[in-house]
């Protein structure tokens, strides 16, 4: 054992093969089809959580799912999948239409989500506790 | 004796094996990669052999100390390897199931499972810290048996070599009735699953026997695709933090803990407990499921 089989060599392998992924061309990012899609990810995520309402960001890569009991939904994208938060409490700050969406959790980057209507209502839920 | 090594041997056919897979799903087979995905998959595999050899010694110190005092002179022979194999197996069936049901030993078993993706790739994302986490002790009666540590470690070995291609899509069930008794794509697929009703199943490594045996197997629903990762995913692809996450929320629950009952049970409870309820394990999570079904059922 030495540092050529110990980390050369399994370094120059995972380089191959993630560099093969990428050639392959597995580097997608998702995009949501619509407010279905967007409540399903979130009542398949989270515990008990019945989806009403839905709003899409402007570009399809993030969403807020408003549930029945008041908890509101963060759908964003991690690589080619997607992951879910309760966003109730976050620090939300409002430009226009856009959110942006900062929880208050290590390396979970902000979320802007430019929406088509009613800004300042989903700004509002996201404050409110459920 | 001295026995081969079955993971350096078998490393250079995972690397092809990879290869394999990701130009079949490429064309088309059962399965899904992202290249982010496997190089954190593929670095938490480098760094936790590199973090088993740091901490080899001491396990072997103990492994020794232990079969000093064994109980009975087990020589190595054809019957006794077959027979640490198959008690090996169940040591890791013990180890695994205590590693999702105790947050301390899940602070390191974790890692595995916080893959959204389920691949050949996925299999080589383990942990770097399985030494503090304890794992190694699961596999001290056997020597304790009189199992040789040499041939101990070489069926332990085997099962880690076993148990990598079994995380692939690519293979829907196995012929002959083999499903009915090893540990398969399909029963590992549901071990990664955290749909309700596969969470906290199907531990096997090599024999799904004692899943059947201890009422912990769950089958893979056709009409129910397995959903992988954990049941809060990682927003990062960070190693470091895929390495450390679970410690770290365990060093703030205990510092915030509102009493020392609470302290314990942050570290000896299961995943997901808290004092107030407010987060939720996977007995709290399946009982909702299965709440949601019975009420479903009942509105039909």
């Amino acid at each position: 054992m030495n540092w050529l089989t110990l980390v050369v060599l399994p370094g120059a392998g995972i380089a191959l093969l993630v560099v093969l992924a990428r050639w392959l061309g597995f580097n997608t990012q998702p995009v949501l089809t619509g407010p279905d899609e967007a409540r399903t990810i979130a009542h398949d995520a989270l515990v008990a959580f019945h989806a009403e309402q839905a709003a899409i960001g402007a570009d399809a890569r993030a969403a807020l799912v408003a549930g029945r009991d008041g908890r509101v939904a963060l759908v964003r994208p991690h690589g080619d999948r997607w992951i879910v938060r309760v966003a109730n409490g976050a620090r939300v700050t409002r430009s226009g239409d856009t959110l942006t969406v900062a929880l208050d959790e290590p390396l979970f980057a902000p979320v802007q989500l430019k929406l088509a209507t009613d800004a300042a209502g989903w700004a509002a839920r996201l404050e409110a506790k459920p | 004796m001295k026995f081969p090594d079955p993971v350096q041997i078998a490393v250079p056919f995972f690397i092809l094996l990879i290869i394999i897979e990701m130009v079949a799903v490429k064309r088309g087979a059962r399965g899904a990669y992202d290249w982010r995905d496997s190089a954190t998959s593929l670095t938490m595999g480098m760094g936790s052999t590199l973090a088993g050899l740091l901490s080899a010694g001491i396990v072997a110190g103990l492994a020794f100390w232990f079969w000093q005092h064994r109980l009975f002179d087990i020589p190595i022979a054809w019957w006794s390897g077959i027979l640490c194999f198959v008690l090996d197996d169940f040591a890791y069936y013990v180890f695994h199931r205590t590693a999702h049901r105790i947050r301390w030993f899940w602070a390191s078993h974790v890692i595995h499972h916080s893959s959204q993706h389920y691949n050949l790739s996925t299999a080589l994302r383990q942990t770097w810290t399985g030494f503090i986490s304890l794992g190694f002790i699961f596999r001290l009666p056997l020597f304790l048996i009189g199992f040789p540590p040499a041939l101990v470690f070489f069926c332990a070995a085997l099962n880690l070599v076993y148990q990598f291609w079994i995380h692939t899509e690519v293979v829907k069930r196995l012929p002959w009735g083999l499903e009915a008794w090893l540990n398969t794509p399909s029963h590992h697929r549901v071990h990664h699953g955290t749909n309700p009703r596969y969470l906290d199943r199907n531990y096997a490594g090599v024999f799904i026997v004692w899943d059947r045996w201890l009422g912990t197997f769950e089958p893979e629903h056709d009409d129910e695709p397995v959903r992988y990762g954990i049941v809060k995913n990682l927003p990062t692809f960070n190693p470091l933090w895929t390495a450390t996450h679970e410690w770290v929320g365990i060093a703030k629950d205990v510092w915030h803990a509102p009493s020392w009952k609470a302290r314990w049970m942050y570290i000896a409870g299961p995943p997901g407990w808290t004092p107030d309820g407010s987060r939720d394990t996977a007995d709290v999570i399946r009982a909702a499921w299965e709440q949601e079904q019975a009420q479903a059922q009942a509105a039909e």
